[in-house]
């Protein structure tokens, strides 16, 4: 049974619908992350969770009792900030120990909990420094023990590492999963960055405008995408604007080359639609290479226009009329790649290719960084 | 380059001259009080004088009272508005401005005239007087803490405090008002000093304070103003001096704290 549920949700500030008949389930000990664009409505679902903000409309359980009516410093729920809201006033050690003042616990059991606290943030030596003598990975290992120590019932984070250098930020992004892990507690991870998501989660909800896209498993969410918008968001993604050829043997035409999806397609001879593939699903062969037909695979010729290092990955971007398709592979020293300006085959399984109606081109496509 | 820092030490040096040129000389009269020799007796008659020290010690306990309730009032309904209501800080602001814009003479007579008949026949009482106070005070204390909350993120200490199990007295006493503390201690060095030299309201409300005392000598005596001058001076910028030392002593205590534990 889940231990954390959300059901239909609604928001607005104003006229502003933020939140939008959202409902979630969160087992207990899981960590599920809210992944989205900016603006989509993370940090308001967070809130409320939290009972900083009130619902318009639906309930949320905690352990199957209804908490909507419970203030904030009633949920008993651990929370992380971006700009870590240490107590400027407070040492390390009294920050990580408030809770438990508050709480009245004893003074033995105190200082025994912020003892483990400063072990499991691997800081026991910074315990009397003050959050303005420390770096900003460290105040957000010091937020995180803080928000920990009062054994919270679940752990809330709204973006806790987007201020933080890249450096930091994966390492700190591991010690939050071990801590996680070791203490088993039931976690929201509010993020807007795609690796952080699915790196980091048990499951991951990804948002737009106030809905929940899709929710699932990392590998679901990465490898098969419920919506073009999903597909889109999550990794780097090549967009091919198609025609359809003939429809029940799934023939379609892409900048003038003849190729086949798998299955066959709902639309008529004529209509436009746009394929979707991920770059590893694409091969890139020299011209000259033997034999195409017949392995089920799928062909488009272009242009090597360039290749980029990307450390363990190398893209080949390959011009496709009048636009580019990347085809990443992984850097192995005994690659041997096609001369700039040359001719290639770019191949793939016909099921890699996705396709979808074309209006999902309208939709931002987000690529690198 | 040479010549710009030249040119700014230059306007330095004429600042200094125009602010304490007046006051190097109000100081030498101030001890001109024997004929031809320079001595302190002013200073001496000033506190020999028993109304001196009667007036002053009135208007001191006035001012702290003022401090206390000013705070009291105040302080929580700042914050209150950062938290709740913060699109009302501009109107507040504008509130802020009007003991500025309304003469407190207005003040005094409306105060005289809505307190002097039953049911609220407070005149006699000096709760009016402090209340009034507390009014010409608003400004300061409220402009002071103003800055001290806009300095310390409020709405995410609070949020955190919330989490943690903190309800509204834990997050005014454990988180707020020890970040407010320099905020605080301003606001209250300016009331005690807007208040202890205050004229207008303690006048017309007929209450013997150091205001009226310090005019009436103003008009009867010499070489005594300009010693309470100089003495009103140096009691101000002792009040500075102290808040310099307060909070920045704060700040050292902390940071000897983590290096000792280094
Ligand atoms: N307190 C508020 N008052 C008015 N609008 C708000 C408030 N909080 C958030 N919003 C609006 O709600 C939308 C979603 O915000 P938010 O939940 O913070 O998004 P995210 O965290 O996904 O970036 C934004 O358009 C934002 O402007
Ligand atoms: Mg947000």
């Amino acid at each position: 049974m889940a231990f954390l549920e959300l059901h239909g949700i609604n928001k607005s500030f104003g006229s502003n619908a933020v939140v939008k008949s959202l409902s979630l389930d969160v087992a207990k000990g899981e960590f599920v992350s809210l992944l989205g664009g900016s603006g989509c409505g993370k940090t308001t679902t967070l809130r409320m969770i939290a009972g900083f903000e009130t619902p318009d409309e639906g309930r949320i359980l905690m352990d199957g009792a209804d908490v909507s009516g419970l203030a904030p410093n009633r949920r008993k729920l651990g929370m992380v900030f971006q700009n870590y809201a240490l107590f400027p006033n407070m040492n390390v050690r009294r920050n990580i120990a408030f809770g438990l003042r508050i709480a009245r616990a004893d003074k033995a059991r105190t200082e025994r909990r912020v003892d483990e606290m400063l072990e499991l943030i691997h800081m026991e030596e910074f315990a009397q420094r003050f959050p303005h003598q420390l770096s900003g990975g460290q105040q957000q290992r010091v937020a995180l023990a803080r928000a920990v120590a009062i054994e919270p019932a679940a752990l809330l984070l709204d973006e806790p590492l987007s201020a933080l250098d890249a450096k930091i930020r994966l390492k700190l992004r591991d010690d939050i999963r071990a801590i996680q892990r070791r203490l088993k507690i039931t976690t929201i991870y509010v993020t807007h960055d795609q690796e952080e998501a699915l790196s980091i989660s048990d499951r991951v909800a990804v948002m737009l405008a106030g809905r929940i896209e899709q929710i699932g498993s990392p590998f679901e969410i990465y490898n098969r995408p419920a919506t073009p918008y999903v597909a889109s968001f999550i990794g780097t993604l090549n967009l091919l604007p198609a025609r359809v050829l003939e429809a029940a043997s799934g023939l379609v035409e892409v900048d003038g080359q003849r190729i086949r999806v798998a299955g066959s397609l709902d639309a008529a001879a004529g209509s436009e639609l746009s394929l979707r593939i991920r770059p590893e699903a694409i091969a890139i062969e020299g011209s000259s290479a033997a034999n195409e037909a017949g392995d089920g695979r799928e062909t488009l010729r272009g242009k090597l226009e360039n290749l980029k290092f990307l450390g363990s990955i190398v893209r080949q971007v390959v011009a496709l009329g009048s636009r580019e398709v990347y085809a990443d592979v992984f850097n192995d020293p005994s690659l041997v790649f096609p001369s700039i300006g040359d001719e290639v085959r770019m191949r793939f399984a016909r099921e890699s290719c996705l396709v979808s109606p074309n209006a999902a081109l309208a939709v931002a496509v987000e690529t690198e960084d | 380059m040479k010549q710009r820092k030249g040119l700014s030490w230059l306007w330095f040096a004429l600042g200094m001259v125009y602010f304490f040129l007046p006051l190097a000389a109000t100081f030498l009269f101030s001890l001109r009080g024997k004929r031809d020799v320079l001595s302190f007796v002013a200073y001496k008659n000033v506190f020999v004088d028993p109304i001196f020290l009667r007036t002053f010690s009135f208007s001191l306990e006035m001012a702290i009272l003022t401090v206390v309730a000013g705070l009291a009032l105040i302080v929580p309904t700042a914050i209150w508005i950062h938290l709740k209501v913060p699109k009302a800080k501009p109107v507040i602001e504008i509130f802020t401005l009007l003991p500025f814009v309304i003469p407190p003479i207005i003040l005094a007579f409306g105060l005289i005239r809505t307190y002097s008949r039953p049911p609220l026949a407070l005149v006699s009482s000096p709760a009016l007087l402090v209340a009034g106070y507390v009014i010409v005070a608003f400004p300061y204390i409220y402009r002071s803490v103003d800055a001290g909350l806009r300095a310390m993120d409020l709405r995410g200490l609070s949020e955190a405090a919330q989490s943690l199990g903190a309800g509204w007295i834990h997050l005014l006493f454990l988180v707020v008002l020890p970040n407010l503390r320099a905020a605080l201690l301003s606001a209250t060095f300016l009331t005690l000093a807007i208040v202890i030299g205050e004229l207008t309201l303690a006048n017309l409300l007929a209450w013997p304070a150091f205001g009226p005392y310090m005019a009436l000598m103003g008009r009867n005596r010499a070489y005594e103003p300009a010693a309470l001058a100089v003495m009103s001076f140096g009691l101000t910028w002792g009040a500075i001096g102290l808040i310099q030392a307060l909070t920045r002593s704060g700040r050292d205590k902390s940071a000897g704290l983590g290096t000792g534990a280094r």
